[in-house]
């Protein structure tokens, strides 16, 4: 009922200001879903690639039942084979535009993912369609976008690619938006004596059945509007909340919002200059299935709340860009793996197996400040801190990421760069004592170091 | 006598008629009388990028000699009329080039062409008007000393 409302009001409030009429400005809702009236391509072709290097210490789990193995947040995902590795972080290709070019009301969006990352991670290598939409742009006010594309969210994860100016996501992002699709709780510990129907999840370390990516497949309405020099955009979705290619895994949609305001100082396009301020929420149910039920031979689902909302400000002018954000998330908290190992190990002792797991009824919250500067149009440099707070509803259970990342991108021309991040990063278990185990774990999380080459085309 | 001054009228009445009817461009073009360049720019191509070319070309051109010594006219024909349609992006330019004399002609042909495809006539900004055919339009300012240019 509570979601019918706020679809209702953000409809009428969408109405209201069709009538005040509707522009065709730059912005990731509008530049993501529209081309632009009278100047669609028929099929523009494009693209990028980001080939990519990580490093850590590689330093080894310091205590617990995985004691000398690999530490999971060291090693170099996607497969976690290594703590240093030259891969394609990420290579889509695809086509956009107007399939007649004499009426730009009927636009399209087709992208496809051949890197390596969560999109094709499970996929044997092959390429994975992340992106096909179709835009309608009939109703005045009320654009509408259908099929499988980015949903309006926190600007970090939602902007494009190609305006990213970090290697790698804020440690909220990373693991409580850029959502695991998991087909089991993770709660009951993975021992040899489990039901043979459990083992088979415990396998592949509860590898992730789809994978989020800021996708949903579903319906948009949408549209901006500009007031002098303010334009406000916003965006209403219904989704399956399945993630890159999936069906709706259960009878519920999910239910988004988007609001943003920008003041416009100039330019235009991904980098156009402005003050932004943008408000979302995300809410929806998951269903999974009950480890502790699931190891004792019985295949119970349980439903839980998903629910995903912030708020945030970006500034970007002349030399200088600043953003902030701060997020909270209520239910399916990734909850990291077994012991800080590597999702699909057995534990010292033979007797486990680490899995990714969830707090499915916690809370977790997160925020960030990012600045960058060019000190010539060619360089720029980056400093962002961001921390999460994961489980704040369960002592033990609680855990802080602090990263600060220190950054300089190196712009060749409009269309390439070359980025280098150095990430300090801290964990700590705050409601437990120094020298418990997660403590210790904590200590033992390395530094990262990430360089990449940016291209579009 | 009276049957000659009679056909001479009607002949300078007629002159007269077809001259104002066939170009409403003409009052306009003299009202650039101090313009020493007649430039004509053509846009009949699909790509939006030359949306933007043929634009700034107009562009350059009234900054470099000044809004009162250059006379351009825009003539779109074929893919390039998606230029004056009225919900194009480019509109605000096209205002304020309007504004600075710069004018817009409008193929009849292609809007034929495009109202049978579409079901529907377009809907052009209120800066263009029409010419019967552009490419004709385009030989008729020749004709009057304008200089094509194609970008």
């Amino acid at each position: 009922m509570l979601k019918a409302k706020r679809l209702a009001g953000a409809m009428a409030l969408a109405l209201g200001m069709a009538a005040a009429g509707q522009v065709q400005a730059a912005n990731w809702v509008m530049l993501q879903g529209t081309e632009a009236d009278g100047m669609g391509e028929r099929a523009k072709l494009w693209g990028f690639l980001q080939p990519t290097y990580r490093s850590t210490d590689g330093t080894v789990l310091p205590a617990g039942p995985w004691e000398g193995q690999p530490m999971q947040p060291n090693m170099i995902p996607t497969d976690l084979s290594s703590d240093s590795q030259f891969q394609l972080l990420r290579a889509r290709i695809g086509v956009r535009g107007v399939a007649m070019p004499i009426d730009s009301k009927v636009n399209y969006f087709l992208l496809a993912e051949f890197g390596d990352n969560g999109i094709t991670a499970g996929k044997g290598g092959a390429g994975v369609i992340s992106d096909a939409s179709v835009t309608l742009n009939h109703i005045p006010g009320a654009r509408v976008r259908l099929g499988l594309f980015k949903t309006p969210m926190s600007e970090e994860i939602f902007q494009g690619v190609g305006t990213m100016d970090y290697v790698n996501f804020t440690a909220f992002t990373d693991q409580q938006l850029n959502e695991r699709h998991l087909p089991t709780d993770g709660l009951a510990p993975c021992n040899a004596a489990a039901d043979d129907a459990y083992l088979r999840y415990c396998e592949e370390g509860n590898t992730f059945s789809d994978f989020g990516a800021a996708r949903d497949t579903g319906a948009m309405v949408f549209d901006a509007f500009r007031r002098g020099d303010w334009e406000h955009t916003y965006a209403v979705m219904l989704g399956n909340g399945s993630g890159v290619n999936a069906g709706n895994t259960d009878d519920n949609l999910d239910t988004r919002a988007y609001w943003s305001s920008e003041w416009i100082f100039g330019g235009q396009g991904p980098r156009r200059e402005g003050w932004k301020l943008y408000a979302w929420m995300h809410d929806g149910k998951r269903t999974v299935l009950d480890s502790v039920q699931l190891a004792a031979g019985n295949r119970v689902e349980n439903e839980y709340d998903y629910e995903r909302s912030g708020v945030g400000t970006t500034y970007r002018r002349g030399k200088y860009r600043f953003f902030a954000e701060y997020n909270q998330a209520e239910g399916m908290i990734f909850n990291g793996t077994d012991g800080g190992a590597v999702a699909g190990s057995v534990n010292n002792a033979g007797t486990a197996v680490s899995t990714l797991n969830l707090l499915p009824e916690d809370k977790a919250n997160g925020y960030y400040l990012d600045f960058g500067y060019k000190i010539t149009p060619k360089v720029e440099l980056d400093v962002r801190y961001d921390v999460l707070n994961r489980g704040t509803e369960t002592d033990v259970e609680e855990r802080k990421f602090e990263t600060v990342t220190l950054g300089a991108q190196y712009f060749f021309n409009r269309k390439s760069r070359l980025i280098v991040n150095y990430e300090m990063r801290d964990l700590e278990a705050p409601n437990l004592p120094a020298n418990a185990v997660p403590n210790q774990i904590g200590e033992a999380i390395d530094d990262r170091l990430s360089v990449q080459v940016f291209m579009v085309f | 006598m009276k049957r000659h001054t009679f056909f001479a009228a009607f002949f300078a009445v007629f002159l007269i008629a077809v001259s104002g009817a066939s170009s409403a461009f003409a009052a306009e073009t003299s009202s650039k009388p101090f313009a020493e360049k007649h430039v004509v720019l053509q846009i009949s191509d699909e790509d939006p990028f030359k949306q933007t070319l043929v634009l700034n070309v107009a562009n350059n051109l009234i900054k470099h000699y000044g809004p009162d010594k250059v006379d351009i006219e825009i003539v779109a024909f074929g893919p390039g009329l998606r230029l004056l349609f009225s919900d194009n992006a480019n509109r605000g330019r096209i205002g304020d080039l309007s504004q600075q004399g710069v004018r817009f002609a409008a193929c009849e042909n292609t809007i034929a062409n495009m109202s049978r495809i579409l079901g529907e006539e377009p809907v052009l900004n209120d800066k263009a008007v029409r010419v019967s055919a552009g490419v004709v339009r385009i030989l008729d300012l020749e004709a009057d000393g304008y200089t094509l240019i194609r970008p």
